[in-house]
C-alpha cells in the first residue's frame, strides 16, 4: 500500500483534471492519496465539506480510482490567535495538516498543536533553522513532517535550490525519522512513480528505506490514527471485527485447556507460595508448626 | 583487468490522458497511459535532453560525470519504452535528472512523466524485463477491453505494483511487505 496524502485541490479545479490525477496516481501504484485543501485564515464558522463526489471506481470500469481521503492545511503565522475551531475541522475533514509560516509558529506546531501533520511549503526560504531539538520533540510526540516534491519540480532555479537546502536540512535534523513523502502536485504532470520518489530523497541524503517508509508505514500510521481518533471510542478503541460465535466445539475445547491448565497452574502457584513461607520460617519453627498440626489433626480424630 | 561496471536503466514513459478524451475514445485506462510516443524522437536528441537536464542541475561536476558513458540502448517509440547505460557510480544522478525531466525532449514535445521502471548491472536482465511488461500490458489492456464495461474486472496485471517498486529497488526490502496488510 503506498499513500500520497497531499494531492493539491481548490475549489477552482476542475473534476476532469481531478480525475485524469487521480488515475494517473492509481496508474503509479498509489493506493491512497488524500485530497487537500489549503484554508484561508478567517476559517469559515460551520465548515462544510467542499469537495466534490466521485463516481465510484465500478461505474467508470476504464479510470481505476485509488481511494480517496479528504485533507485541510491551516496555514498558521501567528499561534497567539488561537482561534482555529479545530473540533469543528476534524469532524469535516479526514486528516488536518498544518503549514507553519514564521518560527513561532514552527515552534508551536512542534511542540504543542495536536495535529498529526507539520506541511511545510520548502520552495522559499525560511529566516529560520531547523533545530534538532523540536524536530525530534515532534517525531517522538507523534506529529510527522512532510515533504512535497512537487515544490521541487514545479519551482525555477531559485526555488529548487532552496527546496535542497531545507529538505537536506529538515532530515539532517530528524535524521530522517518521521518523514512523509507527498506529492502536493497540481495536475498529473507532478506526480511522479514512488521509486523515483525515493531515489531522488536518496540524493538528497535520506536513506532508501526511511523514504520507503515515508511512503508506505508512516503515513498509514497517521491516517489509522487519525481514523481512529475519529471513529473510535474516545479515541482508543475500535471494533474492527467480530468473532463468530461457535458454540459447541468453542465450549468443549475451552473446557479442556482450562482443566489441563489449572492443576499446573495451582501446582506453581503452590511450589510458589511454599518457596516463599520456608525462607523466612527457621527449621526449628518449622518442626513446631509440623507437630501442632499433626497434634490438631490427631485431636480432631 | 576490472571492468568497468555500468547500470542499465529501463525507463517508460507515461502520458497522464486528457480525461475529456479518454471519455470519448473509450480506451481503457491502463493504455491510455502507455500510449506510444507519436513525437519524432531520436535517441540523439534524447541524450542531448538528458545531458541538458544534468548539467542544469548538477553543473559541470554532472555533466562531467556522464560524458562519454552516457547512452540510449534502445528506443522504442511503439511502447515509449527506452534503455539508458551509464556508469554505476552515477546512475543515481541520471535518475535524479529524469524524475525533473516534464516532457518529450523534441519541439512542442507534450507533457509526460520519465518513469524508471528496473535498474540492473546487466542489460539481459533489463531486456527480459522489457518483453516481460511489454506482454503483461497488452494481455492486461484486452482483458480490459475485453471485460464487460459495466463490472470493474480490470485486472491490472501491470498493477502488481509493490512488485514492480520492490524490483526498483536495489536493495532486498521484503520484510517490509508485513507491515501494510491492511
Amino acid at each position: 500500500m503506498l499513500y500520497d496524502l497531499n494531492i493539491a485541490w481548490s475549489p477552482a479545479t476542475t473534476t476532469e483534471r481531478l480525475l485524469q490525477t487521480l488515475t494517473t496516481a492509481s496508474s503509479l501504484g498509489y493506493a491512497t492519496v488524500a485530497l487537500n485543501h489549503t484554508l484561508e485564515l478567517p476559517f469559515p464558522a460551520n465548515p462544510t465539506t467542499p469537495f466534490p463526489s466521485l463516481p465510484a471506481s465500478s461505474s467508470s470500469p476504464d479510470s481505476k480510482l485509488p481511494h480517496v481521503l479528504h485533507r485541510a492545511t491551516l496555514p498558521l503565522a501567528d499561534p497567539a490567535a488561537s482561534n482555529y475551531r479545530l473540533p469543528s475541522l476534524v469532524g469535516v475533514y479526514d486528516l488536518l495538516a498544518i503549514r507553519p509560516l514564521t518560527e513561532k509558529a514552527f515552534q508551536n506546531a512542534c511542540l504543542t498543536l495536536d495535529i498529526p501533520i507539520i506541511s511545510l511549503d520548502m520552495a522559499q526560504h525560511f529566516p529560520f533553522y531547523f533545530r534538532p531539538k523540536p524536530c525530534m520533540a515532534a517525531v517522538s510526540r507523534g506529529v510527522r513532517f512532510e515533504i512535497c516534491y512537487s515544490q521541487a519540480l514545479a519551482a525555477d532555479p531559485r526555488g529548487r535550490a532552496n527546496f535542497i537546502s531545507n529538505a537536506t536540512n529538515l532530515i539532517r535534523a530528524t535524521r530522517g525519522r518521521g518523514i512523509i513523502l507527498s506529492s502536493e502536485a497540481k495536475n498529473a504532470f507532478g506526480l511522479r512513480a514512488p521509486a523515483d520518489v525515493v531515489n531522488l530523497f536518496n540524493v538528497w541524503g535520506l536513506q532508501s528505506e526511511k523514504a520507503m517508509e515515508g511512503l508506505r508505514t508512516i503515513p498509514r500510521s497517521v491516517v489509522v490514527n487519525e481514523g481512529m481518533k475519529r471513529d473510535g471510542f474516545r479515541g482508543v478503541i475500535n471494533i474492527v471485527q467480530v468473532v463468530k460465535k461457535n458454540p459447541v466445539e468453542g465450549d468443549q475445547t475451552d473446557d479442556q485447556s482450562s482443566a489441563t491448565d489449572q492443576p499446573g497452574k495451582r501446582k506453581n502457584q503452590k511450589r510458589k507460595n511454599g518457596g516463599e513461607d520456608a525462607q523466612p520460617i527457621s527449621k526449628r519453627e518449622a518442626k513446631k508448626m509440623k507437630l501442632a498440626a499433626r497434634a490438631a489433626a490427631s485431636e480432631k480424630k | 583487468m576490472v571492468r568497468i561496471k555500468e547500470r542499465y536503466l529501463l525507463v517508460n514513459i507515461v502520458y497522464p490522458p486528457d480525461a475529456t478524451k479518454i471519455s470519448k475514445a473509450r480506451v481503457p485506462g491502463l493504455v491510455a497511459h502507455h500510449q506510444p510516443t507519436v513525437e519524432k524522437l531520436t535517441p540523439q536528441a534524447l541524450v542531448r535532453a538528458i545531458r541538458a537536464e544534468v548539467s542544469l542541475l548538477y553543473g559541470d561536476y554532472g555533466a562531467g560525470a556522464l560524458e562519454g558513458n552516457l547512452s540510449v540502448k534502445y528506443l522504442s517509440l511503439a511502447t515509449s519504452t527506452f534503455i539508458l547505460r551509464c556508469n554505476r557510480a552515477h546512475y543515481q544522478l541520471l535518475w535524479s535528472a529524469l524524475t525533473f525531466m516534464d516532457r518529450v525532449p523534441v519541439k512542442d514535445g507534450r507533457p509526460c512523466i520519465f518513469r524508471v521502471v528496473r535498474v540492473s548491472g546487466t542489460i539481459r536482465k533489463i531486456e527480459e524485463v522489457a518483453v516481460e511488461r511489454a506482454r503483461k500490458l497488452i494481455l492486461a489492456a484486452k482483458a480490459e477491453a475485453s471485460a464487460h464495461p459495466q463490472s470493474s474486472l480490470s485486472t491490472n496485471i501491470l498493477g502488481t505494483k509493490e512488485d514492480a517498486m520492490l524490483d526498483v529497488m536495489d536493495n532486498a526490502m521484503s520484510d517490509e511487505d508485513m507491515e501494510d496488510g491492511s
